[in-house]
């Protein structure tokens, strides 16, 4: 992907983020605070970042990344917080850690890859169609109601939502499974549905 | 004086019986030439009584082989056919002195330099080897038995800077006993380290660190301190120099001022009316003035060019009047003083680049942008701001860029990396940041930060939230592409990490401008009569086994002058000067090339055509007898009086023409 023009939009303008005056130092909150606050004191940590691309290399599935995880963690610094939260980036990431293990700075990459994927789905900046985020999104509201997934109703969404070409694709396999009893097409329920609710209540605060 | 040179006839039990010994020096040469072939090649050479080969002939054993065969009588010439005679000579010299000879009865065959490093070919490398061999053995079979010479070493050192290394060289030696005249062009030592607010890594204050070094100058009694003064002429060798050293006047006594300042005060001018030179112009000084508050030594000077007493003879002399202690001299003329030392340190420093070379940065067009030696004053409490960050015009900066390499790692001005400029802007960056809370962004094309604790400095600076970005800045400029670049400075570059091109609107630009040898280097450089490198800097003996030693025997070198570098290279650099000075002094006598020119009074017709052109003062003119006379202590070999000499009558030892003859046919002869 061409970051230039887009990424550039999301860059923070020179005239935000001020304050302060001598002696003390007060610079308004960036970016990189925000992720502090997201996932943990360890991700200040990537104020340190020397760009040298170990994780970039180390990773598995940087291929399919539309950012690296270098430019990534670089774009952050900058505070291009748009050009970040949009990126597929985070959610392509399969949380393999290889990158925060050979990191030289012990920068928390997988945590943080984590943080933005929490982030942009809060603020519904993930990129519309790309499978991660709305498997994911259904996945997690489906067993907050039922208590259990049911496989043949999230496929159905995933391709709905995304891709639905792939529903006639895979629509052949789909009616051998279902002749094998393989798949259910009703939903799965526990029983306990109200306290479950009560609980990720609880939980999520 | 050293003992008079003798050249004896060979009283060597009968004619010369010449040793030739051929290294392999491992595979350099051996891996190319065919030695044993040169070995048996040099038995059949006439006065040849010795071949031998060795793996590596500068060794202890291979030195012995040498040693035993003179000894034994075996020969009493010395062929070495090895590396070359910078690498060596020295050496095997050495070696054929200890076989109890003279050591000039010796000649080295460069077979690795000149033969295997460059003739690929095995066979052409090899009788390339027998012809040099060939030339050598014809050669010393006409040296002459000198005797090794020596000179005595005057104790004092003359150390020409008053920087921070010119003050540590000059300590370190006065500590050691020796005495040390220190001289320095301006006003006050100091250098540029006393402009300095903080010194990186550690963030130590530059005044704290460096005054007491500059009050220690000052008290130490085997100082002799002159400020305003320069060194106007250097006569002599190495061991003896004589040393011409020009005062200029300053219109006050030194030894009357005790720096009270009352004079400043009392100037009829109640505002500063000059751009103050120390601060780079960023304030106004006086006609009577004082650098900053803890020059050294603490006394005022006179400009004349702005004092009203001196461009129209009207003043009211208010200062004379605030003086107590009658120290003002309007009548101070320059004075001169002549002092002979042994030895001669410069650590004449550097100067930073002019950045109005490069336009595109618009320093000089842009108030807003300044250099990183005018931010250093701005962030000295002594500065004209004291040390808050208020622009030229009045604002506080609220985004600062910081643009590195300005000047360095560019062919257009300087090919070389400055060195320093990465840490400085780094601490800066902190600086700036700590005093305004600004923004600051740092462009920049590499990081190097390859000191102790240099690399740590830098993890901090990222830490602190200071913005990098790789890649060099192509322009400043205040054409506005956004609303909100209105009135700001814009700084153009790729972002090369992030691969896009930026554009960031700053108050404040910081030019980190590189080191450059200062303007008058190349005077400098005659004066003492040492080299330049092609970009300026005075050129050490060898960049690792000599990195503070001249080609002047006695000449040594401390800090920038040699090379951009930061204040603990700076340091340690003054410290090895000061060692090697101190280590020539400390031996008593230095050792005199035997290459010396004489005059055969027979042949002399008296022209003197020599005299007027020796470069060293070495020969001069009896006129009772009308002849020319080399004084040998003198003479540097350079042969020059030697090749101009109508009669031959001059001759050089080591170099007679015999000698240079008998070498070339020993090559044609072979080849």
């Amino acid at each position: 992907m061409a970051v230039g023009a887009s990424v550039a939009e999301g860059l923070p303008s020179a005239t935000e983020g001020r304050g302060g005056s001598w002696p003390g130092v007060s610079v308004a909150p960036t970016f990189v605070d925000e992720l502090i606050l997201e996932v943990g004191e360890e991700a200040g940590r990537l104020l340190g970042c020397l760009q040298c691309g170990t994780c970039s290399s180390a990773c598995p599935l940087a291929a399919y990344m539309d950012l690296t995880p270098r430019r990534l963690i670089g774009l952050v610094r900058a505070g291009a917080r748009e050009a970040v939260l949009g990126s597929r980036a985070p959610w392509v990431c399969a949380s393999c850690y290889a990158c925060t293990m050979v990191c030289p700075k012990r920068i928390p990459i997988t945590e943080i890859m984590h943080g933005l994927r929490r982030i942009s789905m809060r603020e519904r900046t993930f990129p519309r169609r790309f499978p991660t985020p709305v498997m994911s999104r259904e996945f997690v509201s489906m067993v907050a109601r039922n208590g259990r997934s049911t496989e043949s109703l999230i496929s159905l969404k995933l391709y709905l939502k995304t891709d639905p070409l792939l529903l006639v694709r895979n629509a052949r396999t789909a009616l051998r499974l279902l002749r094998q009893g393989r798949l259910k097409l009703r939903p799965a329920r526990i029983r306990g549905r109200r306290e479950l609710r009560t609980l990720l209540d609880a939980a999520t605060g | 004086m050293a003992e008079e040179l003798t050249a004896r006839a060979p009283s060597l039990n009968g004619g010369p019986r010449i040793g030739v010994y051929v290294c392999h020096c491992g595979l350099n040469i051996a891996g190319t030439v065919d030695v044993q072939a040169v070995v048996e090649f040099a038995r059949t050479l006439p006065n040849v009584t010795v071949a031998r080969e060795y793996r590596f002939m500068c060794s202890d054993p291979g030195q012995e082989l040498i040693e035993q065969d003179l000894r034994e009588g075996l020969v009493n010439r010395v062929v070495v056919a090895s590396c070359s005679p910078l690498m060596h000579e020295a050496t095997f010299r050495r070696a054929t002195a200890e076989g109890g000879t003279s050591p000039y009865l010796f000649q080295m065959a460069s077979i690795r330099e000149l033969v295997s490093w460059v003739t690929a070919d095995p066979e052409d490398a090899t009788e390339k080897a027998k012809a040099h061999v060939a030339a050598a053995v014809r050669r010393v079979a006409l040296h002459e038995y000198l005797e090794p010479r020596e000179a005595p070493v005057h104790p004092d050192v003359l150390v020409v800077g008053g920087g921070i290394a010119g003050i540590h060289a000059a300590l370190t030696l006065a500590d050691a006993g020796k005495h040390v005249y220190l001289v320095e062009r301006e006003s006050t030592i100091g250098g540029h380290m006393a402009m300095f607010d903080k010194t990186f890594p550690t963030l130590d204050c530059a005044a704290c660190i460096l005054t007491p070094k500059m009050s220690a100058v000052r008290a130490h009694p085997n100082i002799t301190l002159w400020t305003y003064s320069d060194v106007v002429e250097v006569s002599g060798y190495t061991g003896d120099f004589t040393v011409r050293v020009r005062h200029r006047p300053r219109y006050v006594r030194e030894d009357l001022c005790t720096g009270c300042l009352a004079c400043i005060d009392a100037c009829v001018h109640k505002q500063g009316k000059v751009p103050d030179e120390f601060n780079l112009g960023l304030s106004k000084r006086k006609p009577v003035y004082i650098p900053f508050p803890q020059a050294t030594p603490p006394v005022v000077v006179v400009d004349p060019e702005s004092c009203i007493w001196f461009k129209t003879g009207k003043c009211p002399q208010t200062c004379v009047e605030a003086c107590e202690r009658d120290a003002f001299d309007f009548t101070q003329t320059e004075t001169f003083d002549e002092v002979k030392v042994g030895a001669i340190i410069l650590a004449t420093g550097f100067r930073t680049f002019d950045p109005r070379r490069i336009p595109e940065y618009g320093y000089g067009r842009y108030p807003n942008v300044y250099t990183s030696l005018e931010v250093e004053r701005l962030l000295n409490a002594a500065g004209p701001t004291a040390g808050e960050i208020v622009l030229r015009d009045g604002s506080r900066p609220t985004a600062i860029g910081i643009i590195h390499c300005v000047g360095s790692r560019d062919v257009r001005f300087h090919a070389y990396c400055s060195r320093v400029c990465c840490m400085y802007s780094l601490k800066l960056a902190h600086m700036l940041r700590e005093r305004t809370g600004a923004e600051i962004y740092n462009f920049y094309i590499d990081i190097r930060a390859p000191g102790k604790g240099y690399e740590e400095f830098y993890d901090k600076i990222l830490r602190e939230g200071v913005h990098l970005i790789r890649g060099r800045v192509a322009e400043v400029t205040d054409e506005a592409a956004t609303p909100e670049e209105e009135g700001h400075l814009v700084i153009r570059a790729e972002d090369t990490l992030l691969g896009m091109a930026r554009r960031i609107p700053v108050d404040m630009v910081v030019l980190a401008v590189g080191l450059e040898p200062q303007p008058d280097t190349e005077d400098v450089r005659r004066l003492f009569n040492i080299s330049c490198g092609g970009e300026g800097f005075f050129t050490e003996r060898h960049p690792k086994l000599a990195p503070v030693s001249t080609f002047t025997d006695g000449v040594f070198l401390a800090g920038a002058c040699q090379g951009p570098k930061d204040i603990p290279d700076t340091v340690a650099q003054a410290g090895a000067a000061a060692a090697e000075a101190l280590a020539m002094i400390d031996r008593g006598a230095v050792a005199l090339e035997a290459n010396t020119a004489h005059i055969d009074e027979e042949r002399c017709s008296g022209c003197k055509t020599c005299v007027g052109l020796c470069p060293f003062s070495a020969i001069t003119f009896d006129e009772e007898r009308q002849k020319a006379r080399v004084n040998e202590v003198v003479c540097k070999g350079c042969g020059i009086c030697v090749a101009a000499c109508p009669s031959g009558a001059a001759q050089q030892h080591l170099f007679t023409d015999e000698q240079i003859l008998a070498e070339i046919e020993g090559v044609l002869a072979y080849v």
